[in-house]
């Protein structure tokens, strides 16, 4: 396959397993203080041209403000992956990220998203690899138990295989029967962003609700950093025992409060679920008025708070708050109402 | 006469959803109408399923209608949430009965593109979102149920992108590839298809109210296999519609008709 943007030393370095275990035998071992700021956090741990992994899930914990700072600070020839991966969208957009080693990108039943869409037919963003969820997942799951690979029964069959120079089919040589399965390398990304509830100042983290594939990720990749809700004392991880990253895999922790805003974050506060049909619905459909969402949301916003000011502040907050706690049913739920006024763009 | 609305093509997809669903099952959910089925099916005729989600909820407690895959709804006092490669694993092994999957385009052999159409590259015409756990879902477990609006466009003879093989070429071919279990059904607004055993090919099982068997062809871009009987859905009873429109889905976002 003939690429325009990813350049072969990319495509190799996300299944170097030698090449990620030197790294990660270079980490300094210090359980330090790694607390920094956001910005610092970014502009140090991620270079222009890494594979950059998504966490969460498109907008459950998922670390949006870092993505943001992304923006802010410019970066570019990322290779992005993640299962999902909705977010890669607009960083293809401010030409961030250039490859893309694809699962999914959309916002389920909210809408179209065209950007992504218009940058790869446009030519602003190549598209490297295609996946499934699981198949990529698997991926990730292999490089943290530290397998070269792992066989699957997903992707047998699929188009996608045509489309993924990872990926081998062979005939089960240790089964029963010698059917065929798929060759799932270990993946090993450059970086990753993970937007936890609770980590202390050297980096133990506590995932609450589901963690996708972020312990397989903090694992797996090279550099991670991490955004909590709350930095808490070693003791109160110790306490719980209920850490689910160890602080030797972690090079950032920054505290970040409401850092998944405009995601949710369980335990914390529920989604801005217009904002995402404003995303799509009206950010998207053409280049104009993905200019004007970022300026007003991002470029004009310097952090969460500015940009929790925007959608609302403290109602938006509250509001927030009890529809999160709500949902997982922690406080009386009678009273609590889930509607919203969808966002339909006037036609014409 | 009754004062219940009759149910419009939305509901009657739901309803026909839900039908698939089997008390005791254990259900992949994903978005949309299948999460309006399962739910319907919960609250009808099959209130023993137990609902499992790709971003990791197992077994949440009832309530509101999910948003996403991922929303809290989803994992709800769940006793425990499992990574992403994991709860997929649990098809694979066996602990899944039933998934739904939806598509861009379903073929005659139930093969689902949510990719692309055209093809990368050149041909490019539309770019979807991608597999998700679309593939994964409808490779590894026992019995998927495919969900469409039927058009010839959205139904041709062979999908541009194979994102989710159905029975790919026919025949053995599935089992040939080596995936495990298969499409059981096809759900669209103008009825329920299964697959014809030998052939693989889809076949018209039952017609809603209101359908036959030239409304049905119409619909399909290739030759729907057609047996020596077709059944004649019921129209969903007034109970199971009241369930639907104010307990399911009372705000109507999945069932209402678009412009209505």
């Amino acid at each position: 396959m003939g690429y325009k943007y990813i350049t072969e030393e990319q495509i190799n370095r996300l299944v170097d397993f030698e090449g990620a275990r030197a790294y990660h035998l270079g980490k300094s071992r210090a359980k330090k203080d790694k607390r920094m700021s956001l910005s610092e956090a970014v502009g140090q741990y991620v270079q222009d041209g890494d594979i950059f992994a998504e966490t969460g899930f498109a907008y459950v914990r998922a670390p949006i403000q870092a993505y943001f700072e992304i923006i802010r600070q410019k970066k570019t020839n990322l290779v992005g992956m993640g299962s999902p991966m909705s977010n890669e969208s607009y960083l293809m957009y401010f030409d961030i990220v250039k490859a893309i080693h694809l699962s999914y990108i959309g916002v389920e039943m909210r809408g179209n998203d065209k950007n992504f869409a218009r940058c790869i037919k446009s030519g602003k963003a190549e598209i490297a690899s295609i996946w499934s969820h699981g198949a990529m997942a698997l991926g990730f799951k292999a490089a943290q138990l530290g397998a070269p690979f792992v066989a699957s029964k997903q992707l047998l069959g699929s188009d996608m295989l045509k489309q993924n120079p990872y990926v081998k089919v062979i005939d089960n040589p240790v089964g029963v029967k010698n059917d065929p399965v798929c060759l799932i390398p270990a993946l090993f990304p450059d970086v990753c962003i993970i937007h936890v509830q609770r980590a202390d100042r050297y980096g133990n983290a506590v995932i609450e609700g589901p963690a996708i594939n972020d312990i397989a990720l903090a694992a797996a990749c090279r550099k991670v950093i991490l955004t909590a809700e709350k930095i808490v004392p070693e003791m109160t991880i110790r306490d719980a025992s209920d850490a689910s990253i160890p602080f030797w895999y972690v090079d950032a922790v920054c505290e970040v409060p409401y850092g998944a805003l405009p995601g949710c974050c369980p335990g914390h506060y529920y989604w801005a679920r217009e904002w995402w049909e404003w995303l799509v619905r009206i950010g998207t459909p053409d280049v104009d008025c993905i200019e004007d969402f970022f300026r007003y949301w991002v470029f004009e916003t310097k952090d969460q708070y500015d940009f929790i000011d925007r959608l609302g502040g403290i109602r938006f907050l509250d509001e927030a708050r009890r529809q999160m706690e709500a949902a997982q049913a922690t406080i009386d739920d009678s009273d609590i109402s889930f509607d919203y006024q969808e966002v339909i763009p006037k036609r014409g | 006469m009754t004062n219940v609305a009759p149910a419009n093509p939305l509901e009657m997809l739901a309803y026909n959803i839900s039908m698939q669903i089997e008390d005791g099952q254990i259900v992949y959910v994903g978005t949309g109408l299948p999460m309006v089925g399962a739910m319907l099916a919960k609250k009808t005729h099959a209130p023993n399923i137990t609902m499992v989600y790709e971003s990791g909820g197992q077994d949440p407690l009832e309530g509101d209608m999910p948003w996403s895959v991922g929303c809290p709804f989803t994992f709800r006092k769940s006793p425990m949430s499992m990574e992403m490669a994991i709860s997929f694993g649990q098809s694979a092994v066996g602990y899944v009965d039933i998934a739904f999957q939806g598509g861009a385009q379903i073929d005659m052999y139930g093969n689902v593109n949510t990719s692309v159409i055209g093809s990368y590259g050149e041909g490019l015409k539309a770019i979807l979102p991608g597999s998700g756990g679309g593939n994964d879902i409808g490779s590894l477990t026992e019995k998927s149920v495919l969900v469409g609006l039927m058009t010839p466009d959205r139904f041709p003879e062979k999908v541009d992108f194979n994102t989710t093989p159905g029975y790919l070429d026919g025949g053995d071919s599935r089992e040939k590839a080596g995936l495990l279990g298969g499409p059981i059904a096809v759900v669209t607004q103008v009825g329920v298809f299964d697959f014809e055993p030998t052939s693989k090919r889809m076949r018209i099982k039952g017609l809603n109210p209101g359908m036959n068997v030239e409304i049905a062809q119409a619909c399909a871009g290739f030759e729907l296999l057609v047996p020596d009987n077709v059944e004649n859905i019921p129209t969903p009873s007034d109970e199971v519609l009241t369930i639907l429109r104010t307990q399911v889905d009372p705000r109507r976002v999945f069932t209402k008709m678009p412009g209505m």
